[in-house]
């Protein structure tokens, strides 16, 4: 037998399996329902999330939200009193995704003339005139709040920057960039393990990151009181807003 | 509650109420209340009819009704009296008027002064000694007793209050839903009445409300959702500033 470089002899190596992607099966399997329609866990009638959807259907007819997800670029125009030519436009990355129902918000962050300005958006407010998506992307964590503490150049994004295409029916891009903080102290403790963020790149002694996981609560993702499975409710809903849609 | 916005792009907050199954139950008149008005005794959600006594159970079994969960009574002017047995529903409110919600509050068990009434305490550090949440002193020397009604710690919450004056920006027929301004006292999913406004400042403010009350197989058809005249409706496109 063939002895390798190393010296020890080749061990059999079985050839690599060919891998058959199906483009047309992809291309269904692809559902994105906006997280503001899935109902809070409580006690309040089912009906009010009934008609809360009708108005955000209703709402999403007149006027395109398209699908964005935190770590995707955005650029909104609203209305504004105060702006000549009554519109003012803005560009950032979302950071943060909230609420519920017709209130739900997003903020965009960007860093303008070497100043940090974060703007939350209601989406369905009837101010909005137009919402694009600059960029379509994820990124490794829900929340991007520790871009506070971050070197600006990570929040910088050119406010005439053009749309970058993206294909339908293709998996969302995940940006697995890990950021540089700026010195400590920061805002928040991100290194704990409450926050969970993949996202950074720690240039921490060993000692502190060690010291951080004391606060570690192993126990929560096993707490069966805390759970909520959303993916039932997720079917029907985005079956309802789908036929609603196409009428 | 929800946010709803105006033409002109500023956002309320909104509280929906929900009218479950009224009926009208029984007409006192002015000389057998004793009071200035006649009144109406209205019912409001069904509830089972084993639990409770006989006696409670005539007034409904005389209006044809099945059991309700809580009772009321209005005062009504002698023009506007009901035959007991109608139903009521939400259309007998109109956008742009204004109404009182009356309710019980969130129950809040035996609370301490400092919740219940707002004291400030006294501070946490300087030597204080298991005295940080006290009432302090209760009277003073020369009235050598306590005030009735003195305010200390008891029972807080679970009675009824009311918000005044709250206008109503939405009604939707079908469901029978009030979209009712600001917050109503009450938790979630709990019983409510909902009242014309007494206030001076809103006397003028019904328009034409439908008197005595709507009637679901009258001539008027109704459409599904009435809005108030400066509420944005989803329908239309976004609000621009000319």
């Amino acid at each position: 037998c063939r002895i390798s470089s190393d010296g020890k002899p080749a061990t059999f190596q079985p050839p690599p399996k060919p891998v058959i992607i199906d483009k047309q099966k992809q291309g269904e399997e692809r559902r994105f329902l906006s997280p503001e329609f899935i109902p809070p866990r409580g006690r309040t009638d089912p009906l009010k999330f009934y008609i809360e959807r009708k108005d955000m259907i209703q709402r999403r007819k007149v006027f395109n939200i398209p699908e964005f997800y935190v770590g995707s670029i955005l650029a909104v125009t609203t209305a504004n009193p105060y702006a000549s030519e009554k519109a003012s436009r803005f560009v950032g990355i979302c950071i943060q995704r909230g609420g519920k129902g017709l209130g739900a918000t997003f903020v965009l962050r960007n860093v303008i003339e070497d100043q940090g300005v974060e703007i939350c958006y209601e989406l369905y407010s009837p101010r909005i005139q137009a919402i694009e998506v600059l960029k379509l992307e994820k990124r490794l964590d829900d929340n991007l709040m520790y871009l506070r503490d971050a070197l600006p150049e990570y929040s910088t994004f050119d406010v005439n920057m053009k749309p970058v295409s993206h294909l339908e029916h293709e998996e969302i891009p995940v940006n697995k960039l890990q950021v540089r903080m700026k010195p400590k102290p920061w805002s928040k403790r991100w290194e704990r393990p409450k926050y969970n963020i993949k996202g950074i790149k720690f240039e921490l002694p060993e000692e502190k990151m060690k010291e951080a996981q004391k606060w570690s609560k192993p126990w929560l993702e096993f707490d069966m009181l805390r759970e909520y499975d959303t993916s039932k409710i997720e079917e029907k809903i985005w079956k309802e807003v789908n036929e609603e849609l196409k009428k | 509650m929800m946010p709803i916005w105006t033409k002109s792009g500023k956002k309320h907050a909104v509280t929906l109420l929900k009218v479950q199954d009224c009926h009208v139950l029984r007409y006192i008149s002015k000389e057998e209340s004793g009071g200035r008005t006649s009144q109406l005794v209205v019912g409001g959600k069904n509830a089972s009819p084993f639990s409770r006594s006989e006696s409670a159970m005539e007034i409904f079994k005389e209006a044809g009704v099945p059991r309700k969960q809580k009772i009321t009574s209005f005062n009504v002017t002698d023009d506007a009296i009901i035959k007991p047995g109608t139903p009521l529903y939400a259309a007998h409110f109109r956008p742009g008027q204004f109404v009182d919600v009356t309710a019980k509050t969130i129950g809040k068990g035996f609370q301490g002064v400092m919740k219940r009434w707002g004291f400030k305490g006294q501070p946490a550090t300087h030597g204080q000694t298991k005295t940080h949440r006290r009432p302090g002193a209760i009277s003073t020397n020369k009235a050598a007793k306590v005030y009735r009604g003195k305010k200390m710690p008891g029972l807080m919450g679970n009675i009824y209050r009311t918000s005044f004056g709250l206008k109503v920006w939405r009604i939707n027929t079908k469901h029978d839903i009030i979209y009712v301004n600001g917050s109503v006292p009450g938790h979630t999913n709990c019983l409510v009445k909902v009242r014309d406004s007494k206030l001076p400042t809103c006397k003028d403010c019904n328009k034409n409300p439908p008197f005595p009350t709507f009637f679901a197989d009258g001539d008027e058809k109704l459409p599904e959702d009435l809005y108030d005249d400066e509420v944005f409706q989803f329908t239309d496109p976004s609000v621009t500033y000319a």
